[in-house]
């Protein structure tokens, strides 16, 4: 779906924030990206799009170069992108004028757009904010909206920066239950977190630290190699299981999803011995 | 939470329905028409039009009264304004302020003009969705020659959508920006002059991050500041000509008056 070779970045005037890159996203595959404040998950996201082009080397979409600015339209089209902050992605004054806004911009006609715009408000359940203004939504509620903003727009892949950072911790879970749907639909999801624990679903993770992609693999093995790794953020579950490994106590990836599983382990692990 | 005022209000009236082009026409027209009946009759004219409009509409009248509040005190003072200090026939005397019938006569038709404006402002934002307003303007702009002044109809109306936009969110950094400031142990009690600079910059800091923010996701959303439709579909009716000629007839009417 989108290849990344070569891929450099620096910001104007500061040190580079991608370093030689090479990724490829398979059609329909959920791939997580996680790394520490400042590793340059959110450059990588930007380069998805085309939002920024690469110094050196390319990214190609579907076989499309960013750096092919009267390709950026159908590129576009092909990736969204939903930011970490819902109050600042939003141009409608209500949800409903939001939605319609990247389907105005593809030109599309009227009518089709108000089709558009009706189904994804009754998918993503928010058919009873239709003329509120998102900024007077919850987070949760503004996260949905901004997802919806992007499904308008019909793409084949979904870029996630961060989405749940400024959530509770109860409406991170839906808007990840969402996404997670979104999957199952084929899509392709690309999901940017520092939280290991948001990633039980992806079928691969690539870790990044200082620009550079520095492990990859599926979430399971990286769960075994994770911990000592200093500044990643740790969800309690998993920080749990490191512990326990150190004492050569094994509580399998799996089980770390929910404190429920986690604790039918600890219990079968003891009834054991 | 405190209203907005001239807040659209959802609805399915005949006036809802009307095409916001000729809704902006005929608010356009009903301005000049305010200020050119000099009658009582013509001005009570005028009253009864909003009236009929506001019952068509089927909007709660508290609406149109939000949108005239604000301005009270206003309306009120160059209504004494006028009541006191024009020349005429004296009414009464309050030492050496004679209130004059001449003053009474104009302040009321003043005061009956600015409130006016205001109800008809408030039925077309009442009734028509905000962003339906925009694409009407940009669809009545889209034949000037616009390129002359470097900028298109479609990039004029996203800026009037944006900035409607963006005003919340500078109140709502302000506060913030306040409140962090106020953290830090700025007094604002005390002196303007120092305050204003510490808040400014912050401010101004935490905007343009905003302000980068957003033009990121509007690009990511495929914006290009180029040609673009719009959901509200533009169309003049058989019902739009016919307002557009009632409402005719009636300002033949008022200015015969
Ligand atoms: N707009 C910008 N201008 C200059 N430097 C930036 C900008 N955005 C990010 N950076 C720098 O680039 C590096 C990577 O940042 P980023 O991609 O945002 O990381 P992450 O999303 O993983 O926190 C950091 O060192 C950061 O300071
Ligand atoms: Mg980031």
């Amino acid at each position: 779906m989108i290849r990344l070779e070569n891929v450099s970045y620096s910001y104007p005037g500061g040190t580079p924030a991608l370093r030689n890159i090479n990724l490829e996203i398979e059609e329909g595959e959920f791939l997580g990206i996680i790394g520490r404040n400042g590793s340059g998950k959110s450059t990588l996201a930007l380069h998805l799009n085309g939002l920024l082009r690469p110094e050196k080397g390319k990214v190609t979409v579907r076989g499309l170069d960013t750096r092919d600015f009267a390709r950026l339209p159908e590129i576009r089209k092909l990736v969204g992108i939903v930011f970490q902050n819902p109050e600042t992605q939003f141009v409608g004054r209500t949800v409903e004028e939001d939605l319609a806004f990247g389907p105005e911009n593809l030109c599309l006609s009227p009518a089709e757009i108000r089709v558009r715009v009706d189904r994804v408000l009754a998918e993503t359940g928010l058919e009873k904010y239709r003329h509120r203004s998102p900024k007077t939504l919850s987070g949760g509620q503004g996260q949905c909206t901004a997802l919806a903003g992007v499904l308008t727009m019909e793409p084949e892949c979904l870029v996630f920066d961060e989405v749940t950072s400024m959530l509770d911790p109860g409406s991170g879970t839906a808007v990840l239950k969402r996404i997670e749907g979104l999957r199952e639909k084929g899509k392709t999801i690309v999901y940017v977190t520092h939280n290991l624990e948001e990633l039980h679903a992806a079928d691969r993770v690539i870790v990044m630290e200082q620009g550079k992609i520095v492990r990859e693999g599926q979430p399971e093995k990286l769960f075994s190699d994770l911990p000592g790794d200093p500044g990643l953020a740790l969800p309690s579950l998993i920080e749990l299981a490191a512990q326990l490994r150190a004492h050569g106590i094994h509580v399998p990836w799996e089980k770390t999803r929910s404190p429920e599983t986690f604790a039918e382990e600890i219990c079968r692990l003891f009834s054991k011995t | 939470m405190k209203e907005p005022v001239f807040s659209y209000v959802p609805g399915t009236s005949l006036l809802h329905r009307l095409d916001p082009r000729t809704k902006l026409a005929a608010v356009m027209l009903l301005g000049v028409l305010t200020f050119r009946a000099e009658s009582f009759t013509g001005i009570g004219a005028l009253f009864v039009l909003f009236f009929t409009l506001a019952l068509l509409s089927g909007v709660p009248l508290k609406v149109f009264a939000r949108a005239v509040r604000p301005m009270v005190l206003f309306i009120t003072f160059i209504f004494l304004a006028q009541l006191f200090f024009t020349e005429g026939e004296a009414l009464a005397s309050f030492g050496a302020l004679q209130p004059s019938l001449e003053g009474l006569e104009n302040g009321t038709r003043i005061a009956s003009r600015f409130v006016l404006l205001l109800l008809f402002a408030a039925v077309l934002t009442a009734s028509t969705n905000p962003s339906a307003i925009t694409a009407g303007i940009e669809r009545m702009l889209r034949p000037l020659p616009l390129r002359w002044l470097g900028v298109t109809s479609f990039e004029l109306a996203t800026m009037m959508n944006l900035s409607i936009a963006f005003l919340p969110l500078l109140f709502e950094r302000v506060e913030r920006t306040k409140a962090a400031q106020a953290a830090r142990g700025m007094d604002f009690g005390k002196s303007p002059f120092r305050s204003i600079p510490a808040l400014a910059v912050p401010l101004l800091r935490g905007l343009v991050r905003d302000a980068g923010e957003l033009a990121l996701a509007m690009e990511s959303r495929g914006y290009q500041g180029r040609a673009r439709t719009s959901m509200h579909e533009l169309s003049m009716k058989g019902r739009d000509w016919a307002a557009l000629l009632v409402l005719l007839l009636f300002s033949i009417l008022v200015l015969g008056l």
